[in-house]
């Protein structure tokens, strides 16, 4: 008989290391819904598969903005989501009013990774349930990052985050060469809608449930949902 | 009304009777903060030209008339493209000096792009200063200097000045202390406005430099022959140069000035 | 594992009843499966260097740094969990600046690991908190005793070294230090007193080569997954002073010259570097759970 004494809490480790609460942190990412990150040398875009409640509820908001040149995606827990959302906010606006300065998108992920730490040493909390796919245009140009519950943040050039991600991710890896290449924002776009396609199970993408976003050098971070995404679909 | 700013938001004497300080051993004054400086450094003078700024303050920390340091360096480098001249309280000013450098190493941290896109602004640095500042004047504690910031970002010349009482403005020729009044109208002479900026070269701007800090020797009590001279230059970077002297000097001049001392006019 | 099933493995801060604290040693397995983290310190300055595996290929190439800096003279590579890592330079970087206001001049690299092991060693004592899952190696140049390295461990210990090496392929990049540095040592009397650091001959430029090479042999167990290499120095006559990732030019230089060596080293078919490095993973099945006794 197997049992795991070893996941009560985010103080404990394994005999090998591990620390299962944060573990399971990464699997409470896998039970929302997907979405897409991908980054060309101009510009970087989100596309997400949003989810409802029922026929009858609206669909839950997948991507937050946090400052013109900044804004996330989410899988996971959406509250959790806007509390690092909110953070990342208030950070934009310190650097702003301090420093005159945009939150360059690697601070922002280191910010998010100290503070997703605290939450896996000390008894009492839980990690953070959510990932995030954070894109941003900063003075070094576009960029994107995943960020995971444990604290750790990647800079990928794609990555999707979510229910049956792996299929985006694939898809990504498999066009990499092509889509870094891209100038025009639409076409990387179409590029994100066609790799979130790869992992549907029984959804369509509707102007209902796909949601998208874009910035680049000469675009803010805009959001586009209902009627503006029907150009993609 | 009593006009005394000490015995506002107290119950009048007139009233209650005067308030006996000893009852609860309080002090007779309200709590009090910096009310001048003590060591000071005198003016700062900058100027934009074609390729850059110029800036440069002397090497002197005065303790009231006394001359009492002659080795203050008073232009602080912030990373390759700035120079922070400070007047006044010298003490506050190396305060100064010790939050801009942990500002300079602060940034480093994690930084891939610390030594270009994400390199320390003299915008960014000016911001910060002008928070500071008048937060401090805000808190009624104000740090006792008048600032200029000089550099180059984005190949343009910034300078931008900013004091004790968080107020702040920008222009092509600026000055702080004594300066404002007798050097300004000097370098006003070759840069008045904006567009002239474009038709002065460093070789004229450093001369008009070193003519007005010519003059303020001469007319400023609390200035000392030494300077320190910086250049921010888009091409050449920061050009630093300490322990320059006012030379050529004339003072044939001082025999004429009446009405000082014990002279009789 | 004769620790699982008793119950004194469950918690921090409890004692065994022959005295082990289970939870710090599970922390040190975190770290045996981290990635390779080295340092050497020479006679004019400190090298790091780090493996930083691929996991993606949609990885950027070169960012994702792993080698930070806790202040400008001083740096800090580690292996096990690298928020971890993050979390102990942060206090790193406090306990900096709160010297260098009190005493005005930058924290030493001594007095620097002895409140970074206090910091960690506090860890150890508590069961509200759970242990460091990492072995960071830092180091630097100071006024008072020039080039100085340490490796501190997840119990709070840390020792002076002339070459650690930390993380998966420690064993191989340990032996190879250890070659390395007799190597370069002109008369090794440990009780000669070496503040000045004379008697190692091999300087940081030389170093940097060296680290890529050990990196790259450290990393001969793992050969199916692809890396990259995070050189970094900090040296009077290189850098000033500073802690700085090294340039470009001499990365590729000392990767082209790992990978010589390396394969010279195939060619002769050489078996002699390999170590054991398969410890406890035996009562672990698929799931990660633990096999019960």
């Amino acid at each position: 008989m197997f049992r795991n004494n070893y996941d009560g809490d985010t103080v404990t480790f394994s005999p090998t290391g591990r620390l299962f609460q944060v573990e399971y942190a990464l699997e409470a990412i896998k039970q929302g819904s997907v979405t897409v990150g991908l980054r060309s040398s101009k510009h970087a875009v989100l596309v997400a598969l949003k989810r409802n409640a029922d026929e009858l509820s609206s669909y839950q908001k997948k991507i937050i903005k946090c400052d013109e040149h900044l804004g996330l995606s989410l899988a996971g827990l959406a509250p959790d989501a806007r509390v690092l959302s909110t953070y990342l906010r208030q950070q934009c606006n310190y650097s702003k009013l301090v420093f005159n300065r945009k939150l360059s998108v690697e601070k922002a992920g280191h910010l998010l990774s100290d503070k997703a730490q605290k939450n896996t040493q000390s008894y009492g909390g839980r990690p953070y349930g959510v990932g995030l796919l954070v894109v941003g245009y900063d003075n070094s140009g576009p960029h994107l990052l995943e960020f995971q519950p444990s604290g750790n943040i990647l800079e990928l050039y794609g990555s999707a985050i979510g229910a049956r991600s792996q299929g985006s991710k694939t898809y990504l890896e498999r066009v990499l060469k092509d889509f870094t290449e891209i100038e025009d924002v639409n076409e990387l776009i179409k590029v994100g809608v066609e790799a979130i396609r790869q992992s549907l199970k029984d959804e369509t993408l509707t102007v209902d449930n796909l949601s998208i976003a874009a910035v680049g050098k000469d675009l803010p971070f805009t959001v586009y949902d209902g009627e503006l995404v029907r150009p993609f679909l | 009304m009593n006009h005394d700013p000490f015995s506002w938001g107290r119950p009048s004497d007139e009233t209650y009777g005067t308030y006996n300080n000893t009852i609860a051993s309080a002090s007779p004054f309200p709590k009090m903060n910096t009310q001048q400086p003590i060591i000071t450094g005198t003016s700062v003078i900058s100027m934009k030209y074609n390729n850059g700024v110029i800036i440069a303050a002397d090497n002197l920390g005065a303790y009231g008339s006394l001359l009492r340091f002659n080795d203050v360096e008073r232009l602080i480098p912030v990373g390759k493209r700035t120079i922070v001249g400070v007047s006044g309280d010298v003490s506050d000013m190396q305060h100064i000096e010790q939050i801009l450098s942990d500002l300079e190493i602060e940034n480093n941290y994690d930084n891939s792009y610390a030594d270009d896109e994400e390199t320390l602004k003299p915008s960014y640095i000016f911001e910060y200063l002008s928070t500071l500042m008048y937060q401090r004047r805000s808190k009624m504690n104000p740090l006792w200097n008048a600032i200029i910031v000089a550099g180059v970002e984005d190949d343009k010349p910034f300078l931008k000045y900013v004091n004790l009482l968080g107020v702040t403005y920008s222009s092509p020729t600026l000055a702080t202390g004594f300066g404002a009044h007798l050097a300004i109208p000097l370098l006003r002479r070759v840069i008045d406005r904006e567009e002239d900026i474009e038709s002065t070269n460093l070789e004229l701007a450093e001369k008009t430099i070193l003519e007005s800090m010519k003059v303020l020797y001469y007319r400023d009590a609390h200035s000392s022959r030494k300077f320190s001279l910086a250049i921010i230059d888009k091409e050449q970077g920061l050009v630093f140069k300490k322990g320059l002297q006012v030379e050529n000097m004339s003072w044939k001049f001082a025999k004429d000035i009446k009405g000082y001392g014990t002279q009789k006019v | 594992m004769t620790s699982i099933g008793t119950g004194y493995d469950l918690s921090n801060s409890v004692f065994s009843p022959d005295g082990r604290n289970f939870q710090v040693e599970y922390a040190v397995k975190a770290v045996e499966n981290g990635a390779t983290s080295v340092g050497i310190r020479c006679q004019d300055g400190v090298v790091f260097g780090v493996e930083k595996l691929i996991t993606s290929p949609l990885l950027v190439p070169g960012k994702n740094r792993k080698i930070q800096t806790i202040d400008s003279h001083i740096g800090c590579v580690y292996s096990g969990l690298i928020p971890d890592g993050r979390h102990l330079v942060n206090r790193g970087r406090d306990e900096a600046a709160s010297f260098k206001k009190i005493y005005h001049r930058p924290i030493p690299v001594d007095a620097l690991a002895d409140r970074l092991g206090q910091y960690v060693q506090a860890h150890t004592l508590y069961n509200s908190v759970r242990p460091f899952g990492i072995t960071a190696i830092f180091g630097g140049v100071d006024d008072v005793k020039g080039p100085q390295l340490y490796m501190l461990e997840p119990n709070g210990s840390y020792w002076g070294y002339s070459g650690a090496a930390t993380g998966k392929g420690r064993q191989s990049a340990r032996a190879e230090l250890e070659k390395l540095i007799a190597k370069h040592t002109k008369n090794i009397d440990i009780n000669e007193d070496d503040t000045d650091n004379k008697t190692i001959q091999l300087k940081v430029r030389d170093a940097v080569k060296e680290i890529a090479r050990i990196i790259y042999l450290a990393h001969e167990d793992n050969k199916e997954k692809e890396f990259e290499i995070e050189i970094s120095w900090c040296s009077n006559e290189e850098t000033q002073g500073k802690h700085k990732l090294v340039p470009k030019e001499l990365l590729e230089e000392a990767v082209s010259f790992a990978k010589e060596t390396l394969s010279h080293l195939e060619d002769s078919d050489d078996s002699d570097s390999d170590d054991d490095n398969n410890e406890g993973s035996a009562t672990q099945d698929n799931e990660g759970d633990i096999v019960l006794e």
